[in-house]
């Protein structure tokens, strides 16, 4: 824990930073609770009242944001749920069976990690062209399937789970695979738990893939129809109207660092070197 | 346990190594490729060996876009990493207030560039923005920060150093509580200050973490694309244009998929070459200090 | 029918090698020791046997059947690991039933052997807590209780009382000892502790160096041990052995003279002993403190209460231990007379192996 009490001066340097934190998500606020004319010009206006919740209401009569929300939905959770999935099944694999090339599989998954997306982004581009897997549903969750940190992740921690419980269950007569599922993967919970909300958190707010690869606007995902909201600016409803259009795109998110916040903590914790 | 070679491990891995075969490892090599090849749209392309790469080495944008990429890296990473220090060492305690703190200062990180960019852009607008607003109220002309040339990598990093301090933050924080006590009972027992203790043990001691961080958000913010592309368009003419934005513009909107994938893979090695450097800098100064 | 059989079993880790060339039979209902330093190869001859490591040559049978190229479930062998590994997921009740359903055993009869298995090991109160809510000689119960339910053919039990204190460890010996009477099937116990095997086993296997040293019952194994590393493994302080000539002479019984020229006269025949360097081995009850005898000087002594250990050293040197009444006045630094009792007196060769007193 930290030594000793703050001085005055760093309490106030503490004050003015959550101030700098916090004004643009109060400003963003107060403007998406005003009427859009009234902005118009005079954006000063959302210092004070009246407020309305008007723009709010055009969202949900707007099929299109709401279209994005659900796109939004359906990509993060599919491709959560298969995250974990595969990454499991893989970890198992490399943690504890023993086959031909397990080594050198294992080390390049790991050099994965070095590649930075745009080393790969134009020819998956081109790669899901070919497969007529552009606006789609699994065209927007593949690329995210593909985490060797996932594998990583899951494989250290499955490491760390003795491996006599894999020998009394093999005593106990059960096959490889019942010793997955029914002893190795129960005690990956914790793990599972991290991982899934990173793993959304990445998906949720990707903007590079979804914009490249959904170019029919109602397979845009919230994060990537917020931008286009933005570019077109100029010719749509209005500045109210935008702002409570990224206001609607951070709730999702809130509740999710909320409710999860232990697991994210934790994540740092641990990723953290000694 | 030595078990048996068994080739049904094989299957455990099997969905995993497929899709990373085809989604990564393939799309690699082929990158590769492509940088070497003239091609358009279609795919159809043709040979031209090193062609794009002597372009990319005369091309004045692609030349722009690099430094403007390294200057924005620069005025971020040591920015960052002391605030998020900082921050770290004033909230590392168990208090409620703290506990406030450490959530207003993480809260920014969760949202996605758009919304980021969304948020800042009305912030930074001379006519329309908060700071605008707030400059025209105390009798200033507001600053022009999303169309002069001088303010639009600045704009980038201010805007980039408000979104990302979380993760650091909550990088050293943990770090910080894997400090062990008795070092700071020690350094207590041996009089020392609250500063020297703070420069002799405590960043030492974050040493580590120091370095990954500075590590990530280097490799991270080289590789800057939505600020960029959503905040100021690359402008004004081009002052304020990322390397990767260069990229997407190359290859979504000029369609020379072959040239841009000679940029993917400039960038990617230029990445790699940072990161190892500063691995092996700072492993030599590991060993030659403490 | 012999219950267990091993032919041959040889084992090497990568070039180190661990079992060389061990064969052993069984008979059913022994409870068999494997007894041996760490690095003796007794636990990769466990694991061999239950089937987690695979030998490169050799055969295990199990009652009749071949069971090495088995996998471990199908083996009819159960074991109690060390450290228990009691899945912490599960609650007791479920880890006594996970190997009996994966063996689809009807829910009554599963059932069944967990009440019974239960009742005997008096767990029934635990059967719905977590591993992690239980205490050590709890989950060891529960342990046995998960290899009992299975009705194996053989039980292997991996240093079952090494991670218990000394308390526990008596109350957990007897525990054993019961045990073994109830179930009708061979045990074999994995220890490096002497006193748990000799009290608990049929018959003793010392182990060491990679190869079987001497298979007997307990006594035999004490009274009679095969070769110098059994002699000073077993019993405890080790047994004094001592560098020793054999007296030229006629009589049924070899003499010899230690090195301090102290006369032996042992019970061992004279004609089974070969030419060469020859060593006396002396237990300590069989070297007393008394009014004349060899010459020693005290070097450390240890009260036991029931007895008193002196460790002394003859006139030329070499180390010797005796024992004495509880009550004995022996101080450091003492000269003593020590009286020893030839013939219970052993005698080993150059290469090691022991010679002992005729049998009558």
């Amino acid at each position: 824990m930290a030594r000793g009490r703050l001085t005055p001066l760093g309490w106030a340097l503490l004050v003015i930073g959550a101030a700098i934190m916090l004004a643009p998500l109060v400003w963003t606020l107060l403007l998406s609770l005003k009427n859009n004319a009234a902005l118009v010009g005079h954006s000063e206006a959302a210092l004070h009242g009246p407020y309305t919740l008007e723009n709010y209401a055009a969202i949900f009569g707007n099929s299109l944001t709401t279209r994005w929300l659900l796109n939004s939905i359906i990509v993060s959770l599919g491709t959560t749920a298969g995250v974990l999935v595969i990454t499991s099944l893989a970890g198992y694999g490399f943690a504890r069976l023993d086959f031909p090339f397990r080594r050198t599989l294992f080390v390049i998954v790991l050099l994965g990690l070095a590649v930075p997306s745009q080393a790969v982004i134009l020819p998956q581009h081109q790669l899901f062209a070919w497969l007529h897997l552009h606006n789609s549903y699994p065209g927007l969750m593949l690329p995210g399937l593909v985490a060797p940190f996932g594998v990583f992740f899951m494989t250290t921690y499955m490491r760390g789970i003795p491996i006599e419980l894999d020998e009394a269950a093999m005593l106990d007569g059960a096959s490889r695979w019942t010793i997955f599922w029914r002893v190795i993967l129960p005690l990956t919970i914790p793990a599972q738990s991290t991982l899934a909300v990173f793993t959304f958190l990445g998906s949720w707010n990707d903007y590079w893939w979804p914009l490249i690869s959904a170019t029919r606007s109602d397979m845009y995902t919230l994060t990537v129809g917020l931008a286009a909201a933005q570019m077109n600016y100029a010719q749509t409803s209005g500045l109210g109207y935008l702002m409570a259009q990224a206001v609607f795109a951070s709730i999702p998110i809130f509740i999710v660092y909320i409710v999860f916040q232990k697991q994210i903590v934790r994540a740092m914790a641990g990723t953290n070197v000694r | 346990m030595s078990g048996t070679r068994d080739w049904r491990g094989l299957l455990f891995v099997a969905p995993f190594v497929l899709l990373y075969g085809l989604i990564l490892v393939f799309p690699l090599l082929r990158g590769l490729w492509l940088s070497l090849n003239q091609v358009d749209l279609f795919g159809a392309g043709h040979f031209v060996g090193a062609a794009n790469y002597a372009r990319l080495a005369r091309d004045p944008i692609f030349a722009a876009s690099l430094m403007n990429t390294f200057e924005v890296t620069l005025m971020i990473v040591p920015v960052l990493t002391v605030l998020a220090l900082a921050l770290a060492l004033a909230l590392n305690r168990a208090t409620k207030g703290a506990a406030i703190f450490r959530g207003i200062f993480f809260s920014s990180a969760v949202l996605s560039v758009t919304i980021v960019t969304l948020i800042w852009r009305f912030v930074l607008a001379p006519d329309a923005g908060l700071l605008g607003d707030l400059w025209t109220a105390l009798g200033w002309t507001p600053l022009p920060f999303l169309s002069d040339a001088h303010l639009a990598l600045p704009a980038l990093a201010l805007t980039t150093v408000w979104w990302s301090m979380g993760f650091p933050m909550l990088l050293f924080l943990a770090g910080l509580q894997q400090v062990p006590e008795d070092m700071y009972e020690a350094a207590a027992l041996d009089n020392a200050s609250r500063w020297t203790t703070l420069w002799r043990i405590t960043v030492p001691a974050l040493r580590r973490t120091i370095v990954l961080v500075v590590m990530l958000q280097t490799a991270a913010q080289l590789q800057m694309f939505g600020q960029s592309q959503l905040l100021t368009a690359g402008g004004p003419s081009g002052a304020s244009r990322t390397a990767v934005l260069f990229l997407f513009e190359t290859a979504f909107a000029q369609w020379q998929l072959g040239y841009a994938s000679a940029a993917a893979e400039v960038l990617f090695l230029i990445i790699l070459a940072v990161t190892v450097t500063q691995y092996w800098a700072t492993g030599r100064a590991t060993a030659q200090g403490k | 029918m012999a219950s267990l059989e091993l032919k041959g079993v040889r084992k090497a880790f990568g070039s180190t090698p661990v079992l060389d060339d061990v064969s052993l039979t069984l008979e059913s209902r022994e409870f068999i020791a494997f007894l041996g330093p760490s690095g003796s190869g007794k636990s990769t001859l466990l694991r061999i046997i239950a089937g987690l490591e695979t030998a490169d040559a050799g055969e295990v049978w199990l009652e009749g059947r071949r069971i090495d190229r088995l996998p471990p479930g199908d083996r009819g062998v159960a074991m109690v690991f060390q450290h228990y590994a009691l899945y912490p997921h599960m609650s007791v009740r479920e880890n006594m039933a996970f190997g009996l359903k994966n063996a689809r055993v009807s829910k009554d009869e599963i059932e069944r052997r967990i009440a019974d298995a239960a009742a005997v090991l008096e767990i029934d109160p635990l059967l719905e807590r977590k591993p992690g809510q239980l205490s050590g000689g709890q989950r060891q119960r529960v342990a046995i209780g998960r290899a009992l339910v299975k009705e194996p053919k053989l039980f292997l039990l991996d240093e079952p009382l090494s991670n218990l204190d000394a308390a526990l460890r008596l109350r957990t010996r007897v525990e054993l000892a019961q045990l073994k009477q109830r179930v009708d099937a061979a045990v074999i116990m994995v220890t490096h502790d002497q006193a748990e095997a000799m009290t608990l086993a049929d018959r003793v296997i010392v182990m060491n160096d990679r190869r079987i040293q001497q298979v007997g019952p307990p006594m035999e194994i004490y009274t009679r041990p095969a070769n110098t590393f059994v002699a000073q493994f077993v019993g405890s302080p080790a047994m004094t052995l001592s560098p020793a000539s054999l007296v030229q002479g006629e009589g049924e019984f070899a003499a010899l003279t230690l090195g301090d020229g102290t006369l032996v006269e042992t019970r061992v025949p004279r004609t089974s002993l070969p030419a060469g360097e020859l060593r006396i081995g002396l237990r300590p009850e069989a070297v007393r403190v008394a009014r004349s005898g060899a010459k020693a000087k005290v070097e450390l002594v240890e009260r036991l209460g029931e007895r008193t250990l002196i460790y002394a050293r003859l006139a030329d040197g070499q180390p010797i231990t005796a024992e004495d009444s509880g009550n004995s006045r022996v101080r450091i630094g003492d000269e003593v007379s020590l009286k020893i009792e030839g013939a219970s007196a052993h005698v080993f060769d150059a290469e090691g192996a022991g010679y002992h007193r005729a049998e009558s």
